[in-house]
């Protein structure tokens, strides 16, 4: 344990109310946890809450149990007084508070992880404050909260204290990277750091100033909406994730009032920012696919697809790859970036005159496809590194032993390549094994026979009168070729392109059904020494085959590019595949002459999110993708071993946004840290006479006390109402802020799990509550006339409430965008055809969920209580036997039941013969027609459905 | 009342209380015309509306519950049609609220007067339209099936659809799927992976 968090652990002891600790990223929290908890009274029960997964398997000295809604709740009652840690969700842990099978005094603290997500209506509040509430005099239950997001702490306004507030604690404890005591525990021996800056390649340079130059057009366009502040928009900003939040903050409120045109340019520059991630991350390839994929999925959408540097994009995108070349030489459609122009028409004319130039001397057979393949530039530094590592190492060795022999015993010899993702991780280790070409060349006979398989699909459906959906924006290509006479100019080079693509693409998978054999036995033997499900872990050196390193030029001289993919350099591929899995580390041909050993490498992806250096112990670290809160992990790693060698490379883009994403980070950390101290000097945390948190419903100044009347006030928390007065919530809306609200304005929330409606106010109310986005959503689908069907069928008072946000504007749409005429897709025609078909439906509608609280308390006047046994049954099927305390949610895989029911064949009354019997749908899809005729009774329904499964799926371009 | 209705049957007939009342003016997609009637716009032989603005309801807090006591119990829909012109809007609607929940009317906001009108009108408009358009939809083609089915599960967008789709071939070989080669699609992350495997191979009901 590194000295600064012993000091965290002592800071945390001192006040009896526990405490908000915000740590930089990548410092860890499990070593604080591990050492904290021994510490508590063992007689109690720590409860730990939403711990995240990439906590779970450092907690395991605490043989900690995780609580689920499947155990029983009498067996969940008897684990709260076990003294055992426990981990569970705020959702089980408040509905077992309020039905007292937890009691406060069995806990000994509360543990919360990612603090920054929580807010005063947040179920953590609703727990904190029952448990202030409800636990004995003599008990004070320490609340300790974590978060490793100095930068989401403080967005908003106070937001530290106001959470403070209501979690019960009054001390902040920070810890960034800077602080004086964590600096000296990382920086007395800090690991040999080396950084490497490779020069992007033209074509990706040009790819990332066309994106950028997208992103700034689509921000202007959203700038002169008039929408949004415009401060805030910089293309720097968009470079993060938190960009979407700042503009989502700003346009939520009026978020259905806006156009399409707007709600479009927010996701263009959601999927911009991706391009720009991938663009550094993928390869040249599958860059190209994705841009495929995207045309095909947002093609008509997207404004920026139309804008003048998408075209650069894609155009770029495409030269990584491939080129199209006449016979004689001369290459087409590569001038339009010399020409840049300013608007999109004249774009298109210019092309047009070019396309007449080029059907002047139009002939299929003389356009030839001539390969690029251009590899990622880091591939090849990344392949010299572990050279040079290994030769170093070789050399290193003996001088080593003899210096000083067994320096440091627990350490391997591994190098770890850490990269974002798992495909990355997946392509290097090919891109290692196979040599870069041929991980290239892969990529590229994947794609072209995409291309073919779509082909197929295209003669197959050719027959079928109406085209599909998907098709009209593919690239124009494909359209075209089925009403040939239509074919307008600007397609001519498409055409030839496309037919170039397919004749190559043929070729390939002649060669490959030959290679299918071969194939099929290389990855039956490459899978059992991947081992270990995840990670992926090679002992011995990898073994070098790759002949071509030398032999195959990046560009093709024209003339060979025509017999790429025949007989001759397929047959090759097979030689690689089958060198490669017999593991042969002898070079073989005179390809591998040139060929150096190298170390043995692991690849990591970071969205693993698991603590990999203490797993491995490499002694060379290369960050592939840099992270700065991998940098922290390094770092610490490093301070807990100080005997370990540990050297660090740093692969970065020169000049490329990942740069600066880098830096960046670590200045947005910096600087919320800096804010956070400044607002911890102006804190004002009110507490009783015995040191206890007041907690917030006693703060005058709280934004809310505004909007709330007296009824807070008299609440308050600490004071319920003469007569309790009592609401019936369904277990599923303890996701909602809403029964926080309710129990706070002084109601009686009883949880149980409800078959219809969402909250039952007495036995004639039941309330189905819908937010504006759900309401929406919830019309699209048509599950909302299948609720109130329900809900009219079994209550004699059934309510729609209509929930407006606080902070969002109170009303679906500004009287100019109603338009003229009655339209379907209109919110006013489904909720007026809503009332139409359903009489006796009741419409409440809310300013936000505080109003929603009082108007709940207003309608129980005069009403009964409701009973929450009858209100558990109404709506069960009987037939399912149902068990008190049963909770549906919990016990179902409802993710796979709302899937399998939007399966076309599947109706309300076969799904549940389905589910009986098979055990998941990876089992079903594989059922044969008459099995399903039979589960589902009809021929024709399971052969929709089975059709359906097996259909092939029309690839993209 | 009885006259006007045999005439004008796809008129919507107003009350003379109604006269002079802007929201008039933004009646166009349906014929209208004054007529003697208790509720101040009958919009079916057993749909009526009664309008009320918020800033009225603050001056007369009690006409409404006069206005819907008169209307008696010959009417399956009352609508209760609210102009809410108000920005502190909290007590008056709330009230409101409770009134026309418990004497057994529907009640509907709109903000403007555009908005009050076209709710008029839609009523109209739609009198023997099924509710199709609100219902679970049938679906079209394969592609929006398949979209549809996908995007169930959460995360899942429609770019990601085409990406499986196409990586996979069929529906049944993505549900097949192994974590690896999900992983292996272009901008599918660790989440969306898990995501996916698990409703494809979790139970459907899990097994205490």
């Amino acid at each position: 344990m590194l000295s600064f968090q012993e000091q965290i652990i002592s800071d945390l002891l001192e006040d009896v109310n526990g405490g908000l600790v915000v740590l930089s990223s990548g410092l860890p929290i499990s070593p604080i946890l591990v050492s904290l908890i021994p510490l508590l009274p063992s007689h109690l029960t720590p409860l730990l809450l939403s711990v995240p997964d990439s906590l779970l398997p450092s907690l395991s000295p605490l043989s900690p149990l995780s609580i689920s809604f499947d155990l029983p709740s009498h067996q969940r009652a008897s684990l709260y007084t076990s003294g055992r840690p426990l981990i569970l969700s705020p959702r089980i842990l408040i509905a077992d508070l309020l039905t007292s099978r937890c009691l406060p005094s069995s806990i000994s603290a509360l543990f919360l992880f990612n603090a920054h997500r929580l807010s005063d209506t947040s179920t953590e509040s609703f727990i904190a404050r029952l448990l202030r509430q409800t636990s004995p005099h003599n008990h004070l239950v320490p609340i300790f909260a974590f978060s490793d997001s100095p930068h989401g702490m403080v967005s908003g306004f106070a937001k530290a204290e106001r959470l403070m507030k209501c979690l019960y604690v009054k001390r902040l404890h920070l810890w960034p990277r800077f602080h004086v005591l964590v600096s000296s525990d990382l920086e007395t021996d800090p690991p040999e750091v080396v950084d490497i800056r490779i020069p992007m390649s033209p074509a990706m340079k040009g790819i990332q100033v066309a994106i950028l130059e997208a992103m700034d057009a689509c921000l202007k366009e959203l700038r002169r909406t008039n929408k949004v502040d415009v401060e805030d928009l910089t293309v720097e900003k968009g470079l993060f994730k938190s960009f979407d939040e700042i503009v989502r903050r700003q346009l939520d409120p009026i978020w259905h009032t806006l156009g399409k045109k707007t709600k479009q340019l927010v996701s263009d520059l959601r999927t911009l920012r991706k391009l720009l991630d991938y663009l550094i991350r993928y390869d040249a390839v599958t860059y190209l696919k994705y841009l495929d994929t995207l045309r095909v999925s947002e093609g008509v959408r997207s404004m920026w697809i139309f804008a003048n540097s998408s075209h650069k994009i894609f155009e770029l995108a495409k030269r990584r790859v491939y080129q199209v070349v006449r016979a004689d030489g001369s290459k087409v459609g590569l001038d339009n970036k010399a020409t840049p122009t300013k608007k999109r028409r004249v774009t298109s004319d210019n092309k047009k005159g070019k396309e007449i130039a080029s059907s002047s001397n139009k002939e299929i057979g003389g356009i030839v496809l001539e390969e690029v393949l251009e590899e990622p530039p880091k591939w090849k530094v990344l392949r010299e590194l572990l050279e040079e590592i290994e030769e170093e190492r070789s050399k290193g060795t003996k001088v080593m032993e003899e210096i000083m022999p067994r320096e440091d015993p627990d350490s391997t010899d591994i190098v770890l390549v850490t990269c974002k993702d798992e495909r990355s991780c997946l392509q290097l280790e090919d891109c290692i094994l196979k040599g870069p070409q041929q991980a290239m060349r892969g990529e590229w006979e994947k794609y072209l026979l995409g291309k073919i398989e779509l082909q197929s699909v295209f003669k197959r459906s050719k027959t079928k009168p109406k085209e599909p959906k998907g098709f009209g924006v593919i690239d124009g290509g494909i359209v075209t070729k089925k009403v040939p006479n239509e074919s307008t100019e600007p397609n001519t080079i498409n055409i030839l392109e496309n037919k170039a693509l397919l004749a190559a693409a043929s070729k390939i998978s002649k060669s490959t059904i030959k290679e299918v054999e071969t194939e099929i036995e290389a990855t039956e033997i490459s899978k059992p020494k991947k081992g270990r499900g995840k990670g992926k872990y090679k002992k011995n050196p990898v073994p070098d085959c790759n002949p071509q390193s030398s032999g195959v030029q990046i560009e093709e001289p024209q003339g060979q590019s025509h017999d790429l993919f025949t007989g001759a350099s397929a047959s090759s591929v097979v030689q690689i595949e089958e060198k490669s899995h017999s593991e042969s580390h002898k070079s073989t041909s005179g390809g591998l002459a040139n060929a150096k050993p190298l170390p043995p490498v692991q690849f990591y992806a970071l969205d693993r999110d698991r603590r990999i250096l203490e797993e491995w112990k490499p002694s060379v670290v290369i960050v592939y993708h840099p992270d700065m809160t991998f940098v922290r992990e390094i770092e610490i790693y490093k301070a807990e071993n100080p005997n370990r060698k540990l050297k660090v490379y740093f692969l970065f883009y020169e000049d490329s946004t990942e740069v600066q994403k880098f830096d960046a980070s670590i200045c947005r950390e910096n600087s919320a840290f800096e804010s956070l101290i400044r607002q911890k000097s102006l804190m004002m945390i009110p507490v009783d006479q015995n040191g206890r948190c007041l907690g917030p419903a006693t703060q005058s100044t709280e934004p809310d006390s505004v909007l709330s009347n007296s009824m807070t006030r008299k609440a308050g928390g600490r004071k319920p109402l003469e007569k309790e007065v009592q609401v019936i919530v369904d277990m599923r809306e303890f996701m909602s802020s809403l029964p926080n609200v309710l129990h706070l304005k002084g109601m009686k929330v009883i949880p149980v799990t409800l078959e219809v409606g969402d909250y039952i106010l007495s036995p004639l109310i039941c309330v189905e509550r819908k937010s504006i986005g759900d309401l929406y959503q919830s019309f699209a689908s048509g599950r909302l006339y299948h609720q109130v069907e329900t809900m009219v069928r079994y209550y004699k008072i059934p309510v729609l409430l209509i929930e407006f946000s606080q902070d969002k504007s109170f009303s679906f749409q500004s009287a100019s965008e109603i338009g003229d005429d009655v339209s379907p897709t209109n919110i006013i025609s489904k909720l007026s055809l809503l009332v139409m078909h359903f009489p006796r439906l009741r419409l409440v509608w809310s300013r936000s969920l505080h109003a929603t609280a009082d108007i709940f308390l207003s309608l129980k006047s005069n009403q009964d209580e409701p009973d929450e046994n009858k209100a558990m049954r109404v709506g069960v099927p009987s037939e399912d036997g149902v068990i008190e305390n049963d909770v549906r949610a919990e016990n179902y895989n409802t993710s796979a039941i709302e899937f399998l029911r939007r399966l076309p064949g599947v109706t309300d009354s076969n799904y549940r013969a389905l589910m009986d019997c098979c055990n998941n749908l990876a089992e079903l899809a594989l059922l044969p027609v008459e099995k399903l005729a039979e589960l589902m009774g009809s021929q024709k329904a399971a052969r929709t459905l089975k059709e359906f499964l097996d259909a092939k799926c029309p690839t993209m371009v | 009342s009885g006259s006007g209705v045999g005439q004008n049957r796809n008129a919507i007939l107003v009350s003379h209380r109604q006269k002079g009342n802007p929201l008039l003016k933004h009646i166009r997609n349906v014929k209208w015309v004054f007529a003697d009637i208790v509720c101040d716009y009958l919009l079916g032989p057993s749909s009526c509306a009664l309008y009320i603005s918020l800033r009225y309801h603050l001056l007369h807090p009690d006409y409404l519950y006069y206005r819907i006591r008169e209307l008696q119990k010959n009417f399956k829909l009352r609508v209760i049609l609210c102009h809410v012109d108000l920005e502190d809007v909290l007590k008056p609607l709330q009230e409101v609220t409770k009134t026309a929940l418990l004497h057994d009317c529907t009640l509907l906001c709109a903000w403007s007067l555009e908005e009050c009108g076209r709710y008029l009108e839609t009523i109209k408009v739609y009198e023997n339209k099924p509710a199709d358009i609100i219902r679970e939809q049938t679906d079209t083609d394969y592609m929006s099936r398949l979209t549809h089915a996908l995007t169930s599960i959460r995360h899942i967008n429609k770019t990601d659809v085409v990406t499986l789709g196409s990586s996979f071939g069929s529906l049944s070989q993505v549900m097949n799927a192994s974590m690896e080669e999900l992983a292996r699609c272009p901008g599918i992350g660790e989440k969306k992976v898990k995501r996916l495997y698990d409703t494809f191979h979790e139970p459907f009901k899990r097994v205490l």
